[in-house]
């Protein structure tokens, strides 16, 4: 099956006088993985709900291959829907179940057996068929459910946080299980997760949202190395954050200067954010006076296993801001609690963004 | 302070009455609970007991061991000389008033509740307060007003020939079918004394209770389930029958049972609506305790049949229901 491309034109859901989505624009790549990242109450579900049909958009369209399919009912729209619950039918079997969609379809019985079989295997639960829902476990509940919206070869595949009820393990593998079967299967889908790790593993672009519009939309490398805005730069990953003021090209924060790589788009005096990642700051022994380092000092040390997370205290008398830094895991331990060190950033690592407050971006137009 | 200086935890069985201290003594609970047990056994019991006594003229009777007040329901009194199924019918009419009555609430409740659960809190909550209202109107009152509805001079019959809709009826060839129904006369519609006006008052009366009793397991119903269905393909009515039914079949199941019941036990309806010769066994049992008949023993007899009719019915429909979700 030649797989679907999507797209959603100014797309808004509004709820009396709240607005749950604003006027969102987006492709989503035939065959491709685009995960919808936000915090809860971003409007993401929102979003998938109107893409599967069970939510009617206050404004916009829908195109699937450039038909428009706003005013198709679910039933209609031949897309398979994975909920956060899985939504399977207790008083079916498995194989029932999975052949769901075949039998309101018409599909003859032996068929459908076979059919269901067949997806069963494919999410490796092959023979499972006869057994009750409720026997199943977490995990071989959202395969059962995977394998049931998959039943009717469908042109969109959804899945509305299809990770959440499975513990942290089984959650690792069923991500990269499901990019398996989604990369053979090559079906344009679209999953909603509030877990970036999830959407980083999963997906091959990221759309990720804040109070019903998107913030960004990108391949996870750029969301992570290039956030177009402080909301993304701390929803993925982690972040450090220091509040400063533009002068003399530089940043001037309470603990130093900062000078980040290719000069700064602000005016003079503008509010500013400047983020970089724990792994992007370098410690060094002593205190090192200079660009784009701060004095600090150790104040608390978190073993990771891996790695090692150095909890800074920025200033001389560590009063100041607080700063994480990811150090490898060796056997010795370079830095203690109470130690002097000095924070280097590089200039290409550190991220700028309008001072939170700031109601427009000083920007200066280039 | 050393460990062996601390004082050791008491054991469960120590801590036991510790947790008990609340409640009664033992010896009060078992008196309230014996209480409770005799004034709610004793009157079956005593029932049970007068259904064996002996009726006396003028409405009195003695104790007795004797067995022909069952005589009389199952084969009549001057059997083997006359053979009367009289009660059994009667029998027969309160197991299909009840039966129908509870079936046709539980349908007509299903929907209504189902679209009830649908609608905003406020909304609910509006239907909740107006079905416990109608909860609390009595039998007589409800009765009374069915009465008037379907009277002949000033009811439903009136409009139907007022409006001309008796003539159409005449017209299309309709009336000798309600004819034969025995909701119509020669000259117009006719709905009481029958069946059809019995079923009415009936299902009135409990149809409030079918949709508080489905109203809760209709809204624990899990809607992601639906929408599921409804992705795969499943229109409106599919949805329902594949999905919602299913899912409170064993409500469904409990609220049909706990309106026969009730209906067993319905008397004014039935007196008012039916026909003399479709009346059922609480008529006939009202009329042996309180009425005409005044026959006690006999009364009881009939009383004690009635229940245990109604336990044996219910016993086999839980065993059913449970074997049937034990081979699922």
């Amino acid at each position: 099956m030649v797989p679907a491309g999507l797209r959603l034109d100014r797309v808004g859901v509004d709820y009396g006088a709240v607005t749950a989505v604003g006027e969102v624009t987006l492709d989503l790549a035939a065959g491709g993985l685009t995960a919808l990242l936000g915090p809860s109450g971003c409007g993401k579900t929102t979003l998938l709900r109107v893409v599967a049909g069970l939510e009617r958009p206050s404004r916009g369209r829908l195109l699937l291959d450039g038909t428009d399919i706003t005013a198709l009912p679910a039933e209609a729209r031949r897309f398979g829907v994975v909920f956060q619950s899985f939504a399977l039918f207790p008083h079916l079997s498995v194989a029932d179940n999975v052949a769901y969609s075949l039998a309101i379809a018409g599909v003859g019985r032996t068929e459908r057996r076979a059919r269901a079989e067949e997806l069963l295997r494919l999410v490796q639960l092959g023979g499972y068929g006869a057994r009750r829902i409720g026997a199943l476990s977490g995990g071989q509940r959202q395969r059962v459910a995977i394998a049931r919206a998959l039943a009717q070869e469908p042109r969109v595949f959804l899945l509305d946080e299809p990770m959440s009820a499975l513990d942290a393990k089984l959650r690792e593998e069923m991500q990269v299980e499901l990019r398996l079967l989604q990369q053979r299967l090559a079906i344009t889908t679209v999953v909603v997760t509030h877990d970036q790790r999830e959407a980083m593993t999963m997906a091959d672009r990221i759309v990720v949202m804040s109070a019903g519009a998107i913030e960004q939309v990108g391949t996870p490398a750029e969301i992570y190395h290039k956030p177009a805005s402080a909301f993304v730069a701390s929803f993925i990953g982690r972040a450090n954050r220091l509040e400063g003021r533009v002068c003399c090209g530089a940043i001037e924060t309470a603990a130093g200067w900062l000078r980040p790589k290719g000069g700064l788009r602000f005016i003079e005096g503008a509010a500013v954010q400047a983020m970089c990642r724990p792994e992007r700051v370098w410690l060094r022994p002593a205190t090192e006076p200079g660009e784009n380092r701060l004095p600090a000092r150790v104040v608390f040390v978190r073993d990771m296993g891996h790695q090692r997370e150095i909890h800074l205290g920025l200033g001389l008398d560590a009063q100041g801001e607080r700063l994480i830094a990811d150090v490898p895991a060796t056997d010795t331990t370079p830095f203690a609690v109470g130690d002097s060190v000095t924070a280097e950033i590089a200039p290409e690592a550190l991220l700028v963004f309008p001072g939170q407050g700031t109601e427009r971006p000083l920007e200066v137009a280039r | 302070m050393s460990l062996a200086s601390v004082d050791p935890l008491p054991s469960e069985a120590e801590a036991a009455p510790a947790r008990a201290a609340p409640g009664l003594p033992r010896p009060a609970l078992a008196l309230l609970s014996g209480v409770l047990l005799v004034l709610a056994v004793a009157p079956f019991v005593l029932v049970f007991v007068i259904s064996f006594g002996q009726n006396e003229d003028g409405a009195a009777w003695h104790w007795a061991l004797v067995l022909e007040n069952y005589q009389r329901f199952f084969v009549g009194l001057d059997y083997p000389d006359t053979f009367s199924t009289l009660y059994l019918e009667r029998l027969w009419n309160s197991f299909l008033y009840s039966v129908l009555g509870a079936l046709i609430a539980v349908a007509l409740a299903f929907p209504f509740a189902y679209a009830l659960t649908r609608r905003s809190r406020a909304t609910q909550t509006l239907w909740l307060v107006l079905l416990l209202s109608a909860l609390s109107l009595s039998e007589v009152f409800v009765v009374m007003g069915w009465d008037i509805l379907l009277s002949n001079k000033s009811g439903l019959p009136m409009v139907f020939r007022e409006t001309g809709l008796t003539q159409w009826l005449k017209d299309v060839g309709a009336f000798p079918i309600l004819r034969e129904w025995g909701l119509a006369t020669p000259r117009n519609v006719r709905f009481k004394p029958s069946v059809f006006a019995t079923l009415v008052s009936l299902t009135y009366i409990v149809w409030p209770y079918a949709v508080i009793l489905l109203y809760a397991p209709l809204s624990r119903l899990d809607r992601s389930q639906i929408e599921a269905a409804r992705t795969m393909g499943a229109g409106p009515f599919t949805v329902v029958r594949t999905v919602v039914v299913p899912a409170v079949r064993l409500p469904l199941i409990g609220a049909t049972l706990l309106l026969f019941v009730y209906l067993l036990g319905v008397l004014v309806s039935v007196t008012v609506f039916a026909a003399p010769p479709e009346h059922t066994l609480t008529v006939s049992i009202a009329d042996a305790v309180r009425g005409s008949a005044l026959n006690a023993p006999f009364g009881a007899a009939q009383s004690v049949v009635l229940l245990v009719v109604a336990s044996v019915f219910l016993l086999a429909s839980l065993w059913l229901t449970r074997r049937a979700e034990a081979t699922r």
